[in-house]
């Protein structure tokens, strides 16, 4: 990583985060409680176990960004 | 200049200059970052990169607003404040470890302390100390080889700052040597819960996500420990109470943000150096849904263990001798008879 402006851009992205993340909380909700179901009790928790959940909430991320780029 | 030259451990060179005492730099870089030292207990590991540590530590107290992040820190600080309060006393010289822009002093006024000693790794926290009443000396140095001489001070106090001290039994005995006798250490220190929503947080995202975790969250003391290690060190009539702080946060991003602006930030050299924005993502749903509160917000909770540990004088109270009891304790119903009696 060459250059502050790669770290500046870096950070400045991860600032909107929070925002986007507002925008899909259904999403957000339904994965974290089929990780926390998955996680439960004896189950062990393993790679992709709530992948779909987990893509349904990437889109909306993806659609909220594109939809507020500045 | 004369008074601070005294306070200087034999066999180190002792910077120039006055009223602010800074490291010359090549003797900074060697503070910071030691061979194995002599005086090291066995068994040491060295988890924690302190000259990371000291890089962001700089770099938070160099962002605009410093203030803005430190409400935990002022916090912990009037309780180690209050404590000192608690002991009437006057302390003619006071050591404060870690002191960042100087938590405790700002609650404090010279009739308690005398003239205080401010030690931080990182140097531009003393470019904007906030205002106290207490005549203070900055020294930059590393808490875990203190450059002063035994039987120096009267009070040490450290806030927050010992979680990132490699060997802590050392820090504690160097703590111990530094004092005179009948002289008392307070200090405070994240313990063992501390962000443990944070922690679980990303712990299950990247088992989600990745398949396997690293640690986020820097290990905390447990208060069994704490009182050992004290004890070893040569502390007499410990004190531990814990405390727990909980600060709502809106989400994951703004914890690690504040985290950051804190100077907290991760230096284990066992750290990951990636954190992916999907394992973020997915540990930002999985802290909401698990921990949220019902008004959309996220709790962070803090553990601070508060410790007081003395240094050994005559004058101490000890226990008494087996067998020299007066009365017995099955005479307790019978007290008010026996108070007359005397």
């Amino acid at each position: 990583m060459s250059g502050r402006g790669v770290w500046l851009r870096a950070r400045a992205r991860l600032r909107r985060f929070p925002a986007l993340l507002a925008g899909c909380g259904e999403q957000a909700s339904a994965y974290g409680r089929c990780v926390a179901a998955a996680s439960a009790g004896s189950a062990e928790l393993r790679r992709d176990v709530c992948l779909r959940e987990f893509q349904a909430l990437r889109e909306c991320f993806a659609r909220a960004a594109a939809a507020t780029k500045c | 200049m004369a008074a601070a030259r005294a306070l200087w451990r034999p066999g180190l060179p002792v910077p120039r200059g006055c009223g602010r005492l800074w490291a010359q730099p090549g003797r900074a870089a060697a503070a910071v970052a030691p061979p194995p030292p002599s005086g090291a207990s066995p068994g040491a590991r060295s988890p924690f990169d302190r000259r990371l540590k000291r890089k962001q530590k700089n770099w938070a107290a160099l962002r605009p607003r410093p203030a803005e992040c430190e409400y935990l820190r002022d916090e912990v600080g009037s309780g180690v404040a209050d404590r000192v309060l608690d002991i009437p006393r006057t302390f003619p010289l006071a050591l404060d470890l870690g002191s960042g822009r100087g938590y405790i002093a700002r609650h404090l006024n010279q009739e308690v302390i005398e003239k205080l000693v401010q030690v931080d790794i990182a140097e531009n926290v003393f470019k904007s100390t906030s205002e106290s009443e207490i005549p203070t000396v900055s020294v930059v140095a590393d808490e875990e080889c203190l450059p002063f001489k035994e039987n120096t001070f009267d009070l040490v106090v450290s806030s927050l700052s010992l979680h990132w001290v490699n060997d802590l039994p050392k820090a504690f005995r160097e703590i111990h040597q530094v004092l005179k006798p009948d002289g008392v250490f307070i200090g405070a220190m994240f313990g063992g819960d501390t962000l443990y929503e944070l922690r679980c947080s990303l712990q299950l995202a990247e088992l989600e996500r990745e398949g396997g975790f690293s640690p986020h969250v820097s290990p905390f003391v447990a208060v069994s420990d704490l009182g050992h290690l004290l004890s070893r060190a040569g502390f007499n009539t410990l004190t531990v109470d814990t405390d727990e702080i909980q600060v709502n946060y809106p989400g994951l991003f703004e914890v690690m943000e504040d985290l950051q602006g804190m100077g907290e930030s991760n230096c284990s050299w066992n750290r990951k150096p990636l954190l992916h924005r999907d394992t973020m993502l997915a540990a930002a749903a999985i802290y909401q849904e698990m921990y949220g509160n019902s008004d959309g917000s996220v709790p962070a909770t803090f553990q601070i263990f508060y410790m007081i540990g003395w240094k050994f004088h005559e004058s101490q109270a000890k226990p008494a001798q087996r067998g020299s009891a007066t009365v017995s304790l099955g005479d307790l119903a019978k007290i008010d008879k026996l108070l007359h009696q005397k």
